[in-house]
C-alpha cells in the first residue's frame, strides 16, 4: 500500500461523522485546559481515559491526542495574556508574550502563536507520516553518553536565557540543581535529601514547582501593584502578524518546529526542554538578542513552533516501537492497549485504518485548532477577561486543582504555595525562575546519563568524546560557554547587561 | 482538673469499648452499606490501575456495593497504604493494594508505616508477567548463553531496568549471585526507556514487564526467559527461569489489604468478592491485556507470604547494599 492509499484510508476514517466530533471534543477540551492554569494534558487524559472505554479504539485514541496537541495551542493564550503558563509547556512563552501584550501587541502574539503553533504541528504530523520508522530508529542511537552531551548542551544554554546578571541566573540553576536531587537515586535507590519524608521520596513534583513560581508568584506580585488592567481593556485586535513579525519569525518557526520534532522523538524529550532550547537558540543566533524579554516575536514563535512540534514528533516512537517518550504518550500506550492494540512495529500493518485514521485526524484537528484559536480567539479572552478580583481567586484555585488532580497528593498544593511564596521574593530582588525550572528538569537527567554512561564505558570518560553525536553537542556546548570570551561576542553580552542595568 | 480529664478519658473509654463490642456484630452483618473506597497507589490510566479498575467493578457486583477507585500515587506505590495505614479505619470501607515495594521500602527508607503491623492483609490477586529481552541479532539464544558469557566475561553483560531496587534489579541480581557471575546494572526511568535502550544496542539486554511485547512479536526483540511459575501463554515457547536452572520465581505480586485491626467478618466479605471478581471474564479479559497473571492466595496464605517476603526483602536489600543506616 503506497503513501497516497494509506492516507485515503487514513482520511476515510477520520472524516467519519463521530470521529470529526471525537476530534473536535478533543482539540476543545485541550484547549480549555490549556487556557486554564493548573490543569496540564497528564490530569485531563487521566481523567478522560475511563470516559473512552465505551467507544471504539481509533475514536478514544483520537479524542485523547486531540487533547494533548489541543492543550499546546491554548497555553499560549493564558501564558500571553496574563503570564501564567497555562501549561508546563509555555513557560518561556512568557517571557516575551506577556512583555508583547503589555505593549498592546497580545494580537500579534496570540496570532503568531496559533500560526506558529499550526505549521509546526502539521510539519510534525508530516514528519510522523513520511519518516516515522527512520527517524524512530535514529532516536535508537541515543543512549546515555548521547542524552548526557545533549543536557549539557542544554545547561550551557541556560546561561543565555535569562536576562540580566549572570552570577543570579547561575544562583538559581544551582538551586533546581538541587531541588532535583531530593528523592531515590535513580542509580543506587539510595535516598538523598528526603528528611525521612515519606513525600519526598519520589522527589518534588515540576507541576507545584512550576504552577508556584509563575501562577502564584506572578497573583502574588500583582496584588501589591495598582491595577490598571492594561491588557484586558483593550479589545484583541490585530491577529494577523505584521510583515516585519513575519520576517523576524519565519528563521524561528523553521528551526524550532525542526529541534522540537527531533526532541519529541527522543524519550524523555519533549515538549517543555525544546520550548526552552528553542528559546534559548534564538536569543543566541539573534542579531539584537537585548530585545529578548522585552516583547520579541521571535521569543514566542520559536518555542511555540518548538512544543508543537514535540507534541507530534513524541507519537513517533510510540506508535513505530511501542516505546512512549514522555508521560503523556505513556498515558496513550495505556489507552491503546485497554482498546485491544498494541502500538509497535506491527501496528501499521496489521492495523493500517487505526494507524493512518490517528495520523489524517492529526491533520484535521490542527485546522479545527487553528479556527478555534484565531477567528474564535475572543472566546477564550473571555475566559480570561473576568475582573481580577474574581480571576485571580479563580485562577488560585484552578491552581490547586491543577496541582492535587495531577498527583493527589496535598503536600504537593503546600509546595506549590510555597514556591509561590519563593517565586515572589525571587521576582522582588530580582531573580528569574526558568533557569531553576531547566535545570531542575534538566538536572537529575544529566547526572542519571553520566552515571549510567561511565557504568556502561566501565568509568571511561573518554566515550563522551568517541561517539559522533555526543561529541558533537560537548563540542557546540564549549563553543557556547567559550564565546563570552572573544571580543566580539564580549561586547554583545557586555551590551545586554548594560541595557538591563 | 487533670483528675477530671482523666476520669472523663477513662469513662470515655469504657463507653467507646463497650459501644464498640456491641458493635460489632451488628456492622459486620450489615457491612456492606455504603461504597468502599479501594486506594490504587499508581496514577489512573497506567496498566496497574486499568486492570485494578477492572479488578473493582467485577468485585462490586459480588460485594453488593459500588468499589470506588482512589489514585495515590507516589513513594514507590508505597503512598496509597501509607495513607491508609495513617488515617483510615479498619472498618472494611477502607482498602489499598498492595504493591511488593510495601514490604521493600521499609528496609530501605524511614516509612511512616510498618508493614508487618499496620495491615490487614484480605488476599492476593495478581502476578506480573517479567522476563529477560535481548535483540534479535544478538548473539544469546538461550538465558543459559547469556549467563556464561557474563561468567567468561565479568562485568561486560549490562542489562537495563526500569529503575534501581525494583523486582527486576533485585531478582537479577539474585540470578547474578546463584550462578556466581557478575553482570553491570544499568537502571533506567521506567519501562519506556529501557526497551530503547537493548533495541539501540546500549545495553546487553533487559528484564521488565512486557512492555517488550509487541517488539517480540515483531521480532526485534528475543525473549529469553519468563520468570514466572509457568510458561505464558503469548510466547508458549520461552522456558521460565525454573527450567534455565534457576529455582526463582518473580512476579512482583499484588494483594489487596486494609488497615489493622479488621473485623475477620468483614474480611471474609471483600476476600468473597474479591476472589469471585478475579473469576469474572472482564477482568480476566483485562489481565491478559496487560500480560498478567492470577495469583490467588486466601487470607490466611497471603498473610503468611506478607509476612515471610518482609523478611526475604530485607536479606535482599541488604545483598545490594541498600539497607536504610
Amino acid at each position: 500500500m503506497d503513501l497516497l492509499n494509506s492516507l485515503a484510508l487514513g482520511f476515510s476514517v477520520a472524516l467519519a461523522p463521530v470521529n470529526l466530533l471525537y476530534c473536535f471534543a478533543g482539540v476543545f477540551v485541550g484547549t480549555l485546559i490549556g487556557v486554564l492554569p493548573g490543569i496540564g494534558p497528564v490530569a485531563a487524559m487521566s481523567l478522560l481515559l475511563p470516559a473512552t472505554f465505551a467507544i471504539p479504539p481509533e475514536s478514544a485514541i483520537i479524542l485523547m491526542a486531540g487533547v494533548y496537541y489541543g492543550s499546546m495551542y491554548g497555553g499560549s493564550t493564558t501564558a500571553i495574556l496574563v503570564n501564567i503558563p497555562g501549561e508546563a509547556a509555555s513557560v518561556v512563552t512568557c517571557l516575551d508574550g506577556y512583555q508583547m501584550a503589555r505593549q498592546g501587541r497580545a494580537g500579534a502574539a496570540l496570532g503568531m502563536a496559533a500560526i506558529g503553533s499550526f505549521l509546526a504541528g502539521t510539519l510534525a504530523v508530516v514528519g510522523l507520516m513520511l519518516v516515522a520508522p527512520t527517524l524512530a530508529r535514529f532516536a535508537l542511537k541515543f543512549g546515555p553518553a548521547e542524552y548526557f552531551s545533549l543536557m549539557v548542551l542544554g545547561l550551557s544554554i541556560l546561561a543565555y536565557l535569562s536576562h540580566g546578571s549572570l552570577v543570579k541566573a547561575i544562583i538559581m540553576a544551582a538551586a533546581g540543581l538541587v531541588l532535583g536531587l531530593v528523592g531515590l537515586d535513580s542509580i543506587t535507590a539510595i535516598p538523598r535529601l528526603t528528611f525521612d519524608r515519606m513525600e519526598l521520596v519520589d522527589g518534588l513534583g515540576l507541576v507545584p514547582i512550576v504552577m508556584g513560581l509563575f501562577g502564584v508568584a506572578e497573583i502574588l506580585a500583582n496584588l501589591e501593584q495598582h491595577l490598571t488592567r492594561e491588557v484586558f481593556q483593550r479589545r484583541i485586535t490585530g491577529l494577523m502578524p505584521s510583515r516585519d513579525d513575519w520576517r523576524r519569525s519565519a528563521g524561528p518557526l523553521a528551526r524550532g518546529s525542526l529541534l522540537g520534532f527531533v526532541l519529541g522523538i527522543l524519550p524523555g524529550g519533549g515538549a517543555v526542554i525544546s520550548s526552552f532550547l528553542s528559546y534559548g537558540l534564538e536569543k543566541r543566533l539573534s542579531k539584537t538578542p537585548e530585545r529578548f524579554g522585552k516583547g520579541a516575536i521571535e521569543g514566542v514563535a520559536g518555542p511555540e513552533a518548538a512544543n508543537n512540534a514535540a507534541a507530534g514528533g513524541g507519537f513517533i516512537p510510540l506508535m513505530t516501537l511501542g516505546i512512549p517518550p514522555n508521560v503523556v504518550m505513556a498515558l496513550l500506550l495505556g489507552a491503546f492497549i485497554v482498546h485491544g492494540l498494541q502500538p509497535g512495529p506491527l501496528l501499521m500493518i496489521q492495523k493500517p485504518d487505526i494507524f493512518w485514521g490517528i495520523v489524517a485526524s492529526m491533520y484535521i484537528g490542527n485546522i479545527m485548532l487553528l479556527i478555534l484559536n484565531l477567528p474564535l480567539i475572543g472566546m477564550w479572552v473571555q475566559v480570561l477577561k473576568v475582573p481580577y478580583r474574581i480571576l485571580f481567586p479563580l485562577i488560585l484555585l484552578f491552581c490547586v486543582i491543577g496541582v492535587y488532580t495531577a498527583s493527589g497528593a496535598i503536600f504537593d498544593v503546600y509546595l506549590m504555595i510555597g514556591f509561590g511564596v519563593i517565586g515572589y521574593l525571587m521576582r522582588k530582588f530580582g531573580y528569574e525562575p526558568a533557569p531553576l525550572v531547566l535545570a531542575f528538569v534538566l538536572g537529575p537527567m544529566l547526572e542519571n546519563n553520566l552515571r549510567k554512561a561511565l557504568l556502561l564505558a566501565q568509568g571511561d570518560f573518554t566515550t563522551f568524546v568517541e561517539r559522533p553525536i555526543s561529541a558533537v553537542c560537548l563540542a557546540v556546548a564549549a563553543l557556547l560557554l567559550l564565546s563570552p570570551l572573544l571580543p566580539r561576542f564580549g561586547a554583545r553580552r557586555n551590551a545586554i547587561a548594560l541595557e538591563q542595568s | 482538673m487533670l483528675n477530671r480529664r482523666t476520669i472523663l478519658r477513662g469513662m470515655s473509654g469504657v463507653l467507646a469499648i463497650s459501644g464498640w463490642v456491641a458493635a460489632v456484630p451488628a456492622l459486620a452483618d450489615t457491612y456492606p452499606s455504603k461504597p468502599v473506597t479501594f486506594i490504587v497507589p499508581w496514577p489512573a490510566g497506567g496498566s496497574s490501575d486499568l486492570t485494578m479498575r477492572a479488578l473493582a467493578e467485577s468485585a462490586s457486583k459480588h460485594l453488593g456495593q459500588p468499589i470506588v477507585i482512589e489514585n495515590r500515587a507516589g513513594a514507590s506505590g508505597t503512598a496509597g497504604p501509607a495513607v491508609m495505614a495513617a488515617s483510615a479505619k479498619p472498618d472494611g470501607y477502607t482498602v489499598a493494594q498492595m504493591p511488593i515495594t510495601v514490604f521493600r521500602l521499609p528496609h530501605m527508607v524511614k516509612t511512616s508505616f510498618d508493614p508487618s503491623k499496620d495491615f490487614t492483609y484480605i488476599l492476593n490477586v495478581t502476578g506480573y508477567t517479567f522476563g529477560v529481552v535481548v535483540k534479535s541479532d544478538a548473539k544469546w539464544k538461550t538465558f543459559g548463553e547469556l549467563v556464561a558469557d557474563a561468567k567468561a566475561n565479568p562485568g561486560k553483560i549490562s542489562y537495563g531496568t526500569p529503575g534501581a531496587g525494583t523486582s527486576l534489579h533485585v531478582t537479577m541480581e539474585q540470578i547474578a549471585s546463584m550462578a556466581g557471575v557478575k553482570f553491570t546494572h544499568v537502571p533506567f526511568k521506567g519501562g519506556a526507556e529501557t526497551n530503547a535502550a537493548v533495541l539501540g544496542g546500549h545495553v546487553s539486554a533487559v528484564a521488565d514487564s512486557t512492555g517488550w511485547g509487541s517488539l517480540v512479536d515483531a521480532k526485534e526483540l528475543r525473549l529469553l526467559v519468563i520468570w514466572g511459575k509457568e510458561r505464558s501463554k503469548r510466547w508458549p515457547d520461552v522456558p521460565t527461569l525454573k527450567e534455565a536452572g534457576f529455582d526463582l520465581i518473580s512476579n512482583s505480586p499484588f494483594g489487596i489489604a486494609g488497615p489493622k485491626g479488621m473485623d475477620p467478618k468483614v474480611v471474609a466479605k471483600l476476600h468473597d468478592a474479591f476472589k469471585k471478581g478475579m473469576e469474572e471474564p472482564a477482568y480476566a479479559e483485562a489481565m491478559r491485556k496487560f500480560d498478567m497473571e492470577p495469583f490467588y492466595m486466601s487470607t490466611a496464605d497471603y498473610d503468611k507470604f506478607a509476612r515471610q517476603t518482609i523478611e526475604e526483602q530485607g536479606k535482599l536489600v541488604e545483598l545490594l547494599g541498600l539497607k536504610k543506616k
